[in-house]
């Protein structure tokens, strides 16, 4: 079964792998400039190929998949950890890697038949000989080629340097524009150098918000998240932690469903429940608070429930077996075991908070962000350093604080 | 000297902590008064001046009497004493910055309060338990929570009733989310490609750099009267740039060389460069001395050392950190976007700011795609590398 898995997933693997180095190097060719002067709108395209270049295409890299199985490793079979070795141990000979290739075109053409039928020894490996093991661990006595003398080695360097490659070109790294631009940037440093405090707490007129309002928001906002988001995460971290809640069948269907809401709103930017509450309850930091406040439950929750599912099932016995009923299990045998983690856990929230109080701004979440991207956007950098610095004063504070209280905890 | 410093540490330290603690109640209590009161933010309720008027004896009343929270923060506590030499105590406890002068001269480096009311700041030795609400530290540290609760209530300006008189006006864009636009899935996908590569590129920069710097930033190589200052100065830049939140850095990239991937790329490379840099180094730092010595003792030059009794030290660590890195960056570059770094984050807000609901779900939906396979992905890369 292992074997099979092994077979199965270095196949899919090497398919990608050189389906992608062919995708790399096709958008290299078609963003290079030679051909292309102009800023094409989309720099990754579907290749418009007639079906027969498609099938030239798909062969193509079934060929060559097939010869970098065939003769010695293939990355993926390196990463899977196997390798095609003879009866005993010994490399292939060249006759062998030969016919192995031959005859997996045959295979290939029974689907797998021979395969699925026989995944430990299939016919076209056991009649040249060959056949599929388990690399031997790195600290065996078997010297292994060097990297740069084998398929797998050779394939990896092409891997890395057609991604950086493509990486270079879709995000249109030019160190010339850094350089020749670098006068442009001394606008924001000149503003970090002189930052204006002109509107440190007398309220700036147009936007109604002085920067220490701004601060204080923000301040404020990232804590009520982050408490509101405790109280509801402490109690459904429990529901969430397969050890507790996975005891009967309604205790599998809210681990289930716990789980599930933690992981979805979890991945969702805050940035997005930002802009429904800014809609919900207006413009303001109260929508900011929300969409933290959102966002921490379910990362929290997710932490909480996986901190209670590591705990000692010790004492959980001990006391179940006394006769215990839920509540005093958890109260007496689980809540001990994870309150400091949870502690660092809602400190470290609290930090990230403060700074996604920032961002929640742009779409109207009010606190010190909305100074921030005002006096960017009308380009008053002066005024974008005095807020950045305060900002960062705030925060290193905030760090040093949580960081001192983190020791003492945990 | 040590002594002195040990005497400013226990005395003036906790006054200090203890008017801070005070002064922010006196912040937290005006601002949710007003709220509450008034519907409007007061900083302070009554003149700044007038705080200190108060704050000040509370201070001392509070500190002769019980163990604040300046005092907890140090471990020490005022022990024995008579009624009336813990109110001469209170009385002289504002003169506590000339401790400064006092604990110099004093043998035992005491404060002026201690010095003309007889009593000593001692570290405690024998914990006596004792419920919150038998002490006012205790109804002082409730009372601060609950006023801090209060003003954020009040500066946040929540208001449940609106969550429910405003749903409403929510219900069109509900529909909205619920009807994702589909077509826009090609785009979505590309857009996720840029921000992969992204932090690729990102994190494939700073490697080197790190790897570099990190040398130059462990301790334990970087001994000698030109190296010391050379890692001093390295780990003060470091720590500060790392202190400088990526959203900044791409709001300073995002003007430098315009907005675009570029910019995002920049900005997580620079928190890559430090962030790696120290962890790189601190790994450095824990590396087993005996082969370094070894390789010395045979006559090997530096270069030799790195090679043979480094480099197999900490190449599995480094890769690991490496990863970490990567993983950090998958997901800044996100956020990084939103403030002009390109790629996903850059589209998102642009749909989210107007109101374009259906566009906007398709990429938080491949946005939690991402997160959950990079998940998923790492714990397993984590599981071959440990």
């Amino acid at each position: 079964m292992k074997i099979l898995r092994a077979r199965l997933l270095s196949l899919t693997l090497d398919l990608f792998l050189w389906a992608y180095l062919l995708y790399s190097g096709f958008t290299l060719y078609y963003l290079a400039e030679l051909w292309t002067p102009w800023r094409p709108e989309e720099k990754l395209v579907w290749p418009a190929l007639s079906p027969w270049e498609w099938a030239v295409v798909i062969v193509g890299i079934v060929e060559v998949v097939l010869l970098t199985r065939s003769f010695g490793p293939s990355l993926g079979q390196r990463v899977l950890g196997v390798h095609l070795v003879r009866e005993g141990g010994a490399r292939p000979t060249l006759a062998q890697s030969l016919a192995h290739f031959g005859f997996s075109h045959l295979e290939l053409l029974l689907l797998g038949g021979g395969i699925w039928l026989n995944p430990q020894t299939p016919w076209h490996e056991r009649c040249i000989g060959l056949r599929l093991e388990p690399l031997p661990p790195p600290e065996s006595a078997v010297r292994r080629p060097p990297w740069y003398r084998t398929i797998y080695g050779l394939t990896a360097l092409l891997l890395v340097a057609m991604t950086l490659a493509l990486g270079w070109r879709l995000t249109e790294v030019d160190l010339q524009k850094l350089i020749r631009s670098a006068s442009k940037s001394l606008r924001i440093w000149r503003g970090l150098i002189h930052p204006s405090f002109q509107y440190l707490v007398q309220p700036d007129p147009r936007i109604k918000l002085s920067f220490l309002d701004g601060l204080v928001q923000s301040l404020y906002m990232a804590l009520l998240a982050t408490v509101a988001g405790i109280i509801v995460a402490f109690p459904l971290s429990f529901a969430g932690a397969r050890n507790i809640a996975a005891r009967s069948s309604l205790g599998w269907l809210f681990y289930f469903l716990t789980r599930g809401f933690f992981n979805v709103f979890r991945a969702v930017e805050s940035v997005f429940w930002a802009s429904i509450f800014a809609i919900w309850v207006g413009f303001g930091p109260f929508a900011g608070a929300m969409a933290l406040f959102i966002h921490t439950l379910a990362a929290l929750g997710k932490l909480f429930s996986e901190q209670v599912e590591h705990i000692d099932p010790g004492p959980v016995e001990a006391l179940t077996a006394t006769g215990a009923n839920l509540f005093q299990v958890l109260r007496y045998a689980v809540v001990p075991q994870v309150i400091p983690q949870f502690l660092a856990f809602s400190l470290y929230r609290w930090d990230i908070n403060l700074r996604m109080a920032t961002v929640v701004a742009l779409v109207g979440g009010g606190g010190i962000g909305q100074l921030l991207f005002e006096y960017k956007d009308d380009l008053q950098w002066n005024l974008v350093g005095g807020v950045i610095i305060l900002f960062m004063i705030t925060v290193w504070i905030m760090d040093y604080v949580s960081g001192w209280v983190r020791e003492k905890i945990v | 000297m040590a002594q002195w410093a040990k005497s400013l540490r226990i005395r003036v330290l906790p006054a200090i902590l203890d008017l801070l603690f005070l002064g922010y109640l006196w912040l937290a209590v005006s601002i949710s008064y007003g709220y509450f009161r008034f519907g409007r933010i007061y900083y302070s309720f009554f003149p700044w001046t007038t705080m200190f008027l108060v704050i000040v004896p509370v201070a001392a009343l509070w500190s002769a009497w019980d163990q604040t929270v300046g005092l907890k923060v140090v471990n020490h506590e005022l022990k024995g004493g008579s009624a009336p030499k813990r109110f001469l105590y209170a009385l002289a406890w504002p003169l506590f910055p000339f401790t400064i002068l006092t604990a110099l001269f004093d043998p035992k480096g005491r404060s002026p309060a201690e010095i003309l009311s007889g009593l000593t700041l001692s570290e405690v030795t024998l914990i006596v338990y004792r419920p919150w609400h038998r002490s006012l530290t205790g109804w002082l540290t409730a009372l601060v929570l609950l006023s801090t609760m209060a003003a954020a209530w009040g500066v946040t300006r929540i208001e449940p009733s609106r969550l429910i008189t405003g749903f409403a006006k929510t219900l069109k864009f509900w529909r909205a989310i619920a009807s994702p636009r589909w077509d826009l899935l090609g785009l979505g996908l590309r857009l996720l490609a840029e921000t992969l590569f992204m932090a690729i590129m990102a994190t494939a920069f700073a490697v080197p750099f790190a790897v570099f710097l990190s040398f130059l930033a462990a301790r334990n190589l970087m001994r000698g009267p030109i190296a010391r200052p050379i890692y001093t100065v390295l780990r003060m830049i470091g720590s500060f740039t790392r202190s400088v939140d990526a959203i900044i850095w791409a709001i300073i990239f995002a003007v430098w060389v315009g907005t675009g991937s570029f910019a995002g790329v920049l900005a997580l490379f620079v928190h890559s460069v430090v962030d790696l840099m120290k962890l790189y180094a601190e790994q450095l730092e824990a590396i087993d001395p005996g082969p370094v010595e070894a390789l010395t003792a045979t006559g090997a030059n530096r270069l030799q050392v790195i090679r043979y009794a480094i480099i197999p030290q900490i190449i599995n660590p480094y890769l690991s950190f490496t990863l970490y890195r990567w993983d950090i960056n998958v997901r800044m570059a996100t956020v990084v976007g939103m403030v002009g770094g390109g790629g996903i984050g850059f589209r998102l807000i642009q749909y989210l700011r107007g109101w374009s609901f259906p566009e906007a779900t398709v990429l938080t939906l491949l946005i939690i795609v991402m997160v959950w396979l990079l998940d998923w992905l790492s714990a397993r890369l984590r599981e071959k590398l440990a």
